[in-house]
């Protein structure tokens, strides 16, 4: 750019076109301010898109999708759902092993072809849940009528024809009123044994496990030769007895719904011809995909909806829920928002209102500015070293030694995973927090002192109410930021499947040394480590979506809280 | 003052005091565990005791695990067995030897295989055990001696233990029968391996007679189905003839029975390739010591790649046995000094290795004792010991205590801690030439399926691949996040900004979770099948950009100037779209044309020349000059730069625009053509073999990270210029252009540099993507399209399987404090830049 501002009719040779006095076309820089608009549009282009990108795939993951039956030119048949379609380039080898018509109009599309991606289950009888279907090879594509989607317990889902429902001896036709009747009793049973086994069942052995450590806690503080470890061994044994008594009355009662359960049988049989009978309890939906209306579709999407927030994960995580990753990364965030509340507002409190403004608090400032920067990874490592290796083994020692070599705080879990949490968030909650308190004018602090207020009076009920809108919304940043970290907690406890979550029925209800679920790590759990990350996307999408708006829930509400602070201090100034 | 006052006061005081310590407790407490790498070894203890009779004549001795006993075996079979704490020795039998004397003794490195020589031309097989077993405290023997602490039957040691149980050390020596070899010459040394399964032993073992004739012979024990007798065969090959006159020192063979070293005493190796027992070669011939110096020690280490070699002069030197081409060897394997190690000053005299690591303990004449480690070339203790010219060595099976016995019959044991003899400051900073590798090099392999691995611990992979993934995100994310902020800033109204800005900050609240999940099952499969058309979106997307650019340039000035920035934005969408469209329908047309059809074959190195990749990477450079240059001659000479805009001036600008890309591609082909029959080529460097999770597809998923962090403080600093400063140029009649980029940018540009640093310190610590987007293979090459291992990834990965306390354990928080401090010093670097640029805007 050579574009000078210097008065244009200095130059001699200067074009007659130029006479008015409007601005030179050089001096607007237009190919540049579009370059720059250009670099906008493409990041909001980029955030947009990968909203909505999240926001289609979560949305339709659990939607019904019809099923095809698909003849290729080769005479095989698949049923599956359609699942994705693509553009893709087609091999070499593949290429040559086509006929000359395909090949000539493959070569046209510049060596690209379409193809469509189904899910057609039966991972039992075929180790494979999906297939591609190129279009090129596809001779007829159909939408039977009495295919049915089969989600199952195991195996994942299934594909076919439903051929009898047998319901305690009797066998019936999938769509009897009493065969559906018949599943839905069947998994009012399923629930019954499985709210008896972790429930009544769980409940005894942990009470067993309890009385057993208590004994060996006698006997590492009392030696195994003294009194009174053979009086609590007698008290101990005669209880666990008691105990077990009432185990086998609960194992019996199990059993009996068991049995019971062995009787209603389902046959499905696949496309293939291979039948599989399994119990209808096994079953957790199933629908004739090209059979039901938009109405149903709704229901259908609506309960994998409820199954999905309320249920708990299966077959690898790829199936079934979420519930324990959605309590785990409340439970830890809840946590970590107790731990650094106090911390991170005495700290501003004491950087804004105590210490003296000196080089020594800039030097402080700029360190806790600094902290926030630090990566999460280092946290989630001294979090390890430090709260779950030193801080923990040395708690273990001296309250636990009973368990010991096992580890009950030595080793990561939720308490960990909070504190680390908590450090990692501090400098959010303090540097929100200062800013909250320089906003606090100083003449209400003055008006306080002058009425003859303490410091802390002043604080306690002039500071910080004030303040508190903008503590709040750094405690809600903080927790926004905490809820979407994952690396430092893949260290400190997050786990794939936590068999117990964190709070429980079980003295004393609140577990703080126990590992939990986590949605970023179920994320990154089942879309990286499960055995088909294809089957797994469906889930990881709608969880990707869960916690996105999660996430953007809170930024919301500290946005809303932050707004509604502007226009309070609005009102107070005077 | 109230007491409620008084405990705020102090509480806040003590609260916030306290939360500082903890945050600066984070790196003192990271120190503290790396620490242990760098401090080498360290003497817990020391003993000694005297052993009974002669230690001229000891052939081989050393310790048990637990070493609460060592053993002596001399060469007329005298077994001693001594309890180390009180030096009192316990009864054990002789070896029965017949009356013979021990000529030659080779053993194994781990197991307590043995095997003796004779002067009759026979060899006995052995083994060596010193057994441990648990005795529970009422199943103890009646009359045990005291023995310190320990109790003593006479010939075991009963240690007590937790848990009211005692440790029974005892020594079983197990002597097989004669075999013989040759007749009528004297066995002068030996080596003995012993392989095989347990039904089927095979032992290797060479000698070497008196006459110099070197042999390797392969004992194969079968079991009799039927009659579960064992019979041995001995199938003995005779080696090459050594030269007359060689004194031969040592002879060593290999596990496998394929390599045969024999050693003269003045340091010359011959080295056979028996890998055909029927064709056996002399395949190298070489002189491992400097000037007259006579061998001290030649053995190997565990895994028997590295083989040790001592000199009388002090020397200590590492070999590795590697293919070179061009060798003038028979099988193209040459001895290559890999470790030269720091050398004693008197000649060495014994030498023991590790039974599980690189470790060895090298013994002099003068006393000194050394434990040394093999790869990081470190000396971890150096010892002194009282009893003379140093006769025998042993190191512990665990690697925690020394013997050394001197030749006046002294043993001295040290008790000695060295966790970590893998790593020092070179080898996890510099290269390390490990075992199997050509040359040195900086490796990062933590572990592997084989026993005689070594964890190969080099940060520098690491470190360079968060360089490499920071360098490529960044150069994606800056001008994206820079010249958006520069436009959101100046060319847009309050409101347009309003809308835009928080759009752009809802990236950053992103989880990098899902950034990373996206990037690595959407986007690199994506990437992967159109990878032709991502390429030339870089090319379309700024050329549709500047053709909406001229195209707007037709547009009556009024017109332009009512429409203003909004317009301008939504127009950019939509010059965008059509560069993307342009880009996905003419990628395979560019494909054909530029990658010869193929982009990763191309990529590969497969198909295709160079040069219309440097051509495209040559296009933008040549396209600032020539536009320099037009804009300065050809601008001058047809008045546009001073023009009134307007439809004819915008025909002309867009007309000489179209010229300048024409010349631009014309120049850039011209020295494309050029470099390439230079012999420049763009692959193998910048880019080369093609992965699906690559640093491209790391770049641009980083950039959701970065941009918004980039953006909002590089906005807000340009944002924060005093508003006089904007409205005095304005008013003066510059555009909105000139005033943004002579008055706004040059001041805020402290602001910005600090915004990019912060982006920078994002990226170098962001951790989820990298582990699911890059692949995780720490290989060291600028290729855009190959993966990489960042050190936050490389933690994540590997941290929760880490050993606590281990060397890998230590390593990954030294790896964690380097991202500490380098994530440190780039946001301190920013920090004051920033404040600065504070104190600066204020001034204005």
């Amino acid at each position: 750019m050579s574009a000078t501002i210097e008065p244009l009719t200095t130059r001699s040779d200067a074009p007659t076109y130029t006479r008015s006095r409007v601005t030179a076309l050089g001096a607007l820089g237009e190919p540049f301010q579009w370059l720059l608009a250009g670099s906008l549009a493409l990041g909001m282009t980029m955030i947009v898109g990968f909203l909505l990108l999240v926001l289609w795939n979560g949305v339709g993951a659990l939607w019904p999708k019809p099923i095809h039956l698909v003849t290729f030119a080769d005479g095989t048949r698949i049923a599956g759902e359609p699942t994705r379609v693509e553009e893709f380039r087609v091999g070499p080898e593949r290429l040559a092993s086509l006929d000359e018509a395909t090949r000539r109009r493959i070569q046209v599309d510049a060596g690209y072809a379409w193809r469509t991606l189904y899910r057609t289950g039966n991972f039992d009888f075929y180790n494979d849940d999906f297939r591609w279907a190129a279009d090129f090879e596809v001779a007829k594509v159909e939408a039977p009528v009495d295919f049915y989607f089969v989600e199952r317990l195991e195996w994942g889902s299934f594909v076919g024809r439903i051929a009898v429902v047998e319901v305690a001896g009797e066998r019936l036709a999938i769509d009897d009123p009493r065969a559906v009747a018949a599943h839905r009793e069947a998994l009012r049973r399923l629930g019954a044994i499985r709210s008896l086994e972790h429930g009544a069942i769980g409940h005894v052995n942990a009470r067993i496990e309890r009385e057993r450590l208590g004994l060996r806690r006698v006997a590492i503080r009392e030696s195994e030769a003294s009194p009174a470890y053979a009086e609590a061994k007698a008290l101990a044994e005669a209880r666990i007895a008691e105990l077990r008594a009432e185990y086998q009355r609960l194992a019996d009662e199990v059993q009996r719904l068991k049995t019971e359960d062995q009787r209603y049988k389902v046959t499905l049989v696949e496309i293939g011809g291979k039948d599989k009978t399994l119990r209808l309890s096994e079953i957790v939906r199933f629908y004739p995909a090209n059979g039901v209306g938009w109405l149903e579709r709704i229901g259908i999407y609506l309960s994998r909806w409820g199954e999905f927030l309320a249920d708990a994960p299966r077959e690898a995580n790829t199936e079934g829920g979420v519930w324990p990753a959605i309590f785990g990364t409340f439970a830890m965030t809840l946590l970590m928002v107790i731990v650094v509340a106090p911390f991170g507002v005495v700290t501003a409190l004491y950087l804004r209102e105590y210490a003296k403004q000196g080089r020594m608090v800039a030097i402080v400032r700029i360190s806790v500015n600094n902290l926030a920067g630090v990566p999460s990874i280092v946290y989630g490592v001294f979090g390890l070293g430090f709260f779950a290796y030193t801080f923990g083994a040395s708690i273990d020692q001296l309250f636990f030694p009973e368990r010991l070599p096992s580890p009950t705080f030595g080793t990561g879990g939720l308490l960990w995973s909070s504190l680390t949490l908590a450090l990692l968030t501090v400098p959010v909650v303090i540097v929100a927090t200062e800013e909250a308190l320089a906003a606090v004018p100083r003449s209400m602090r003055e008006g306080s002192l002058a009425c003859g207020a303490s410091k802390w009076q002043t604080i306690k009920y002039i500071v910080l109410p004030r303040a508190l809108p903008g503590i709040m919304t750094g405690l809600i940043l903080a927790m926004a930021r905490g809820a979407g970290e994952v690396a430092p907690l893949m260290l400190v406890g997050v786990v794939k499947l936590a068999p117990e979550l964190p709070i429980d029925g079980v003295f004393p209800y609140l577990h703080l040394e126990r590992s939990f679920m986590h949605l970023g790590f179920h994320i990154y759990d089942v879309g990286f480590q499960s055995r088909n990350s294809e089957a797994g996307k469906p889930m990881v999408f709608v969880t990707t979506l869960l916690l996105i708006a999660m996430i953007a829930g809170m930024n919301a509400t500290a946005i809303v809280i932050r707004n509604r602070l502007k226009r309070r201090f609005a009102g107070s100034q005077f | 003052m109230l007491i409620a006052d008084k405990v705020a006061d102090w509480g806040i005081r003590i609260g916030g005091l306290s939360v500082i310590v903890a945050v600066f407790g984070i790196m003192v407490f990271l120190m503290q565990v790396v620490v242990p790498l760098f401090t080498g070894g360290r003497v817990l203890g020391q003993q000694s005791f005297r052993i009974a009779g002669p230690a001229d004549t000891l052939v081989a001795g050393g310790l048990d695990e637990t070493h609460v006993v060592a053993y002596t075996i001399g060469r007329d079979g005298e077994v001693g067995l001594y309890h180390v704490a009180s030096g009192r020795r316990l009864a054990v039998p002789p070896l029965d030897l017949g009356g013979k004397r021990v000529t030659a003794f080779g053993r194994s490195i781990v197991g307590g295989e043995i095997a003796l020589g004779f002067a009759d031309g026979t060899v006995r097989f052995g083994k060596v055990t010193l057994s441990a077993e648990i005795v529970p405290g009422e199943a103890l023997p009646a009359g045990l001696q005291s023995l310190g602490s320990d109790r003593t039957d006479g010939s075991a040691v009963f240690t007590p233990i937790a848990g009211e149980q005692f440790r029974k050390t005892a020594i079983a020596i197990r002597l097989d029968a004669e075999q013989r070899v040759v007749e009528g010459r004297s066995i002068v040394a030996l080596d003995y391996r012993s392989g095989g399964t347990v039904e089927r032993p095979v032992r290797t073992f060479a000698t070497v007679d008196d006459a110099g004739v070197p042999r390797l012979s392969l004992a194969e024990t079968r079991v009799n189905m039927l009659t579960r007798q064992a019979r041995t065969t001995v199938s003995t090959a005779e080696l090459p003839a050594l030269p007359a006159g060689t004194r031969v020192a040592r002879a060593m063979v290999s596990e496998k029975g394929d390599q045969v070293f024999v050693v003269d005493r003045g340091g010359i190796v011959f080295r056979y390739d028996t890998r055909d027992a029927k064709d056996t070669k002399l395949a190298e011939t070489r002189d491992l010591l400097v000037g007259n110096a006579s061998v001290g020690s030649f053995d190997f280490l565990i895994g028997e790649q590295s083989i040790v070699v001592t000199g009388s002069d002090g020397s200590v030197a590492v070999y590795f046995r590697l293919p070179q081409p061009g060798a003038a060897t028979t099988d193209g394997f040459r001895l290559v000094l890999a470790h030269d190690l720091k050398p004693q000053t008197a000649p060495i005299e014994a030498f023991a290795p590790s039974e599980r690591g690189k470790m060895f303990v090298t013994a002099d004449a003068g006393g000194g004792v050394t434990l040394r480690h093999s790869t990081s070339e470190q000396v971890l203790l150096s010892l002194t010991q009282a009893g003379g010219v140093a006769k025998l060595a042993a190191l512990a099976p665990r690697e925690d205590a020394i013997m050394v016995i001197g030749a006046d019959g002294l043993a001295t044991v040290w008790h000695v801690a060295a966790p970590h003899p893998e790593t020092t400051w070179a080898s996890i900073f510099g290269k390390v030439w490990y075992e199997g590798y050509e040359a040195p090099a900086f490796t990062w392999q933590s572990s592997s399926g084989t026993d005689s691995f070594e964890p190969k611990l080099s940060l520098v992979p690491l470190i360079f691949g968060t360089l490499k993934a920071t360098l490529y995100a960044l150069l994606f994310a800056v001008p994206i996040a820079l010249l958006a902020a520069i436009y959101t800033s100046e060319f847009v109204t309050p409101k347009v900004r309003g809308t835009v800005k928080p759009v752009m900050e809802m990236m950053a609240s992103l989880p990098s979770v899902v950034l990373g999940f996206i990037a690595a099952l959407v986007l690199a499969p994506l990437v992967e099948t159109f990878i032709s058309s991502v390429l030339l979106a870089f090319v379309t997307l700024p050329l549709s950009l500047l053709a909406g650019a001229y195209l707007w340039q037709l547009l009556p000035r009024d017109l332009s100037l009512r429409l203003g920035g909004g317009v301008k934005l939504a127009l950019a969408f939509v010059a965008l779209a059509a560069g993307l469209l342009i880009a996905a329908y003419a990628g395979p047309a560019f494909e054909r044309a530029f990658f010869a059809g193929d982009v990763k074959a191309w990529a590969n190195g497969d198909v295709g020349s160079g040069g219309p990749f440097t051509f495209l990477l040559l296009l933008p450079l040549t396209y600032v000059a020539v536009s320099i240059v037009s804009e300065r001659l050809l601008g001058d000479w047809l008045g546009i730069e001073r023009a009134q805009p307007g439809l004819r001036t915008g025909l002309t600008d867009a007309a000489r625009w179209t010229a300048t890309l024409a010349v631009a591609a014309a120049v850039a082909a011209l020295v494309a053509t050029l470099l390439t029959a230079v012999g420049l080529d763009a692959r193998g460097g910048m880019v080369s073999t093609y992965v699906q999770r690559n640093t491209l597809v790391v770049g641009f998923a980083m950039g959701f990270a970065v941009i918004p962090i980039i953006y909002t403080i590089a906005e807000d600093a340009l944002n924060s210029v005093p508003e006089h400063l904007r409205g005095a140029s304005l008013a003066c009649g510059a555009t909105p252009w000139q005033t943004a980029t002579r008055v706004i940018l040059p001041t805020a540009m402290s602001g910005v540099f600090a915004a990019i640093m912060v982006g920078m310190g994002r990226a170098v610590g962001e951790t989820m993507i990298v582990v699911m987007a890059a692949g995780n293979t720490p290989i060291m090459e600028w290729n855009v399209f190959s993966g990489l291992r960042a050190l936050s990834a490389n933690i994540a990965v590997e941290l929760p399987e880490a050993v606590k306390d281990g060397t890998l354990y230590r390593t990954l928080f030294l790896a964690a404090l380097t991202l500490f401090v380098m994530t440190f010093v780039v946001n301190t670097l920013a920090e004051v830049v920033r404040q600065r640029f504070r104190k600066r805007s204020a001034q204005l």
